[in-house]
């Protein structure tokens, strides 16, 4: 079991690393839009996705959605490929609810599933258009709160130095270690390292506090007002509204 | 534990989002009184972050993974290891779409607030005892309430056609058992940590006060409904189980005063109700008395 766990973090490691410096596809028009808009029209496109179990309203959040990926250089396919696991996972919790085979059942537990992946979608295509940063500095840009705002951008900066960090406190465990061990004591060693692991990470967190005050370092919100391509994306979100309305 | 967009009605996501802006919001005026180390949220955040992805195997091909919402409130104290969850969950959230954006107020309730106070207070309550005790209760026992909110949640949910019973049963009764998992890492780190850096912890001390002693009423107020709810599920001991697979008899050498929980004569759920006050009773008087002791 422990060394299923060891694994998981040596795996995760390499993906999270892979993960952050991976490219936002072909830059499209919805690349450009104000991070501040796109933050409020995803949140808008999900509640109008799981406000309701009508089929035609959800396919045409759903549609939108793709034609909002197809059109902005990120591709549908690649939307697709990142929303299938959650999909199926929704898909396999409501399944046995069709068991019964009757219409109305089965029509449930496709329309549930289609408003998570509809929701998926409308998230991916915010993820896949947005770097992380611009979503911080629009949620300042939106008056969240500073303290909430300046730890959300420290934490995801850290993230892979902190990866690394818990690499090198288990790389070091493993080669200091020489026999197996019982069960206990790789259980005592493990909860070791994880302690040794929060203490360096409270020491760090010391150092870039002192650094961040002799620095005077602050997060920049978004100002300023909207270009064309904002009205745009606006005047596409009001008419996905209304058509949601009327049908 | 995630819960993604689609399974909680608009109106529950809504009154969960207001509930957890009140206590993140109340969250950060308390840390700005107290001028906690702004730095320290986000790079805790970052390396809760990191410990997540411990996973452990479960049966049906998929995994858990550790939470650290107690040892979030136990190491920072519970208003910041409240805004350190919170900022997890929404880098979670907005990086890796694991949690829904309308969920997230739901989210940050289970992990960020019930999750956190209810394994700090439980932590503050039992750690004179013993830390490491202390910290394993806190880690099992505050994932196991998240989870059990979870279930509510999602079981009001009329958008989600699972019974609130079967909802909460899932959830409880599965975190109940991959809890402990969460509960020995947490034990592990706070244990070193106690013994190296006592500092980090014992800064963080404040008296349980009405608030700990409150939750632990909740709690064990709750406990006869999961009873019932497992009854009514017909769930039974795994043990239980395998004994019947394998036609292995039981033949005690010794009944006792509540035989299987129950009360002789009396309705079975009756007896288990009253077994579990006599339990809860004689623990409260063992810890009374080892308090007076002292």
């Amino acid at each position: 079991m422990h060394e299923l766990i060891e694994r998981s973090i040596k795996e995760a490691s390499h993906y999270f690393q892979n993960f952050f410096i991976h490219d936002y596809g072909r830059p499209g028009f919805l690349h450009r839009v104000d991070a501040r808009i796109k933050l409020l029209g995803t949140f808008l496109l999900v509640v109008l996705a799981v406000s309701t179990f009508d089929v035609t309203k959800i396919l045409a959040i759903f549609t939108s959605c793709l034609v909002l990926a197809a059109f902005s250089g990120i591709g549908v396919l690649k939307v697709l490929k990142r929303i299938w696991l959650f999909t199926l996972f929704s898909f396999l919790i409501v399944l046995p609810l069709s068991i019964s085979l009757r219409f109305e059942d089965v029509l449930y537990v496709l329309l549930f599933t289609l408003r998570v992946a509809t929701s998926l979608t409308a998230i991916q295509i915010l993820i896949l258009s947005t770097p992380f940063n611009d979503v911080v500095y629009a949620m300042r840009g939106l008056r969240f709160p500073e303290a909430f705002v300046s730890g959300l951008w420290l934490a995801y900066r850290y993230i892979i130095l902190m990866f690394t960090e818990l690499m090198r406190v288990m790389l070091a465990r493993e080669s200091r270690r020489m026999t197996r061990g019982s069960h206990m004591e790789v259980w005592r060693k493990g909860g070791e390292s994880l302690g040794l692991f929060f203490i360096r990470t409270f020491e760090r967190a010391e150092r870039v506090q002192l650094a961040m005050k002799a620095r005077g370092e602050k997060v920049i919100a978004f100002k300023g007002s909207f270009s064309k391509l904002d009205k745009i994306y606006i005047i596409f979100m009001a008419a996905v509204t209304l058509w949601w309305i009327v049908i | 534990m995630h819960i993604p967009d689609g399974f909680l009605d608009l109106s529950i996501a809504a009154i969960f989002y207001i509930m957890s802006v009140v206590v993140v919001g109340y969250s950060i005026l308390k840390m700005k009184k107290q001028e906690v180390n702004g730095a320290l949220i986000g790079i805790v955040a970052a390396a809760i972050f990191a410990v997540q992805m411990l996973n452990w195997p479960i049966p049906g091909g998929t995994s858990a993974h550790f939470v650290g919402g107690a040892l979030a409130g136990i190491l920072l104290g519970p208003y910041a290891g409240c805004l350190a969850m919170t900022l997890v969950l929404v880098i979670q959230g907005l990086v890796f779409a694991d949690g829904g954006l309308t969920a997230l107020g739901a989210n940050v309730w289970n992990m960020a607030v019930v999750n956190v106070f209810v394994g700090y207070y439980i932590y503050r309550a039992l750690e004179k005892a013993n830390k490491s005790v202390a910290a394993f209760a806190a880690g099992w026992l505050g994932i196991t309430t998240a989870a059990i909110f979870t279930g509510i949640e999602v079981g009001f949910s009329s958008s989600f056609k699972y019974s609130l019973l079967t909802a909460v049963t899932v959830m409880g009764m599965w975190h109940g058992v991959l809890g402990i998992i969460e509960g020995v890492i947490t034990a592990g780190v706070v244990t070193y940590i106690a013994s190296m850096r006592p500092d980090i912890i014992e800064s963080k001390a404040a008296s349980p006060g009405k608030v700990a002693y409150g939750a632990i009423a909740v709690m064990i107020a709750l406990s006869p409904f999961f009873a019932y709810a497992a009854e009514l599920v017909g769930y039974s001991e795994p043990l239980e189980n395998v004994a019947e697979m394998m036609g292995a008899e039981e033949h005690p050498i010794y009944e006792g005063i509540l035989p299987d929980y129950t009360v002789p004569g009396l309705d079975p759920y009756i007896g288990t109700v009253i077994s579990a006050i006599t339990g809860v009773a004689i623990v409260m008087g063992i810890g009374y008395g080892m308090k007076r002791a002292e």
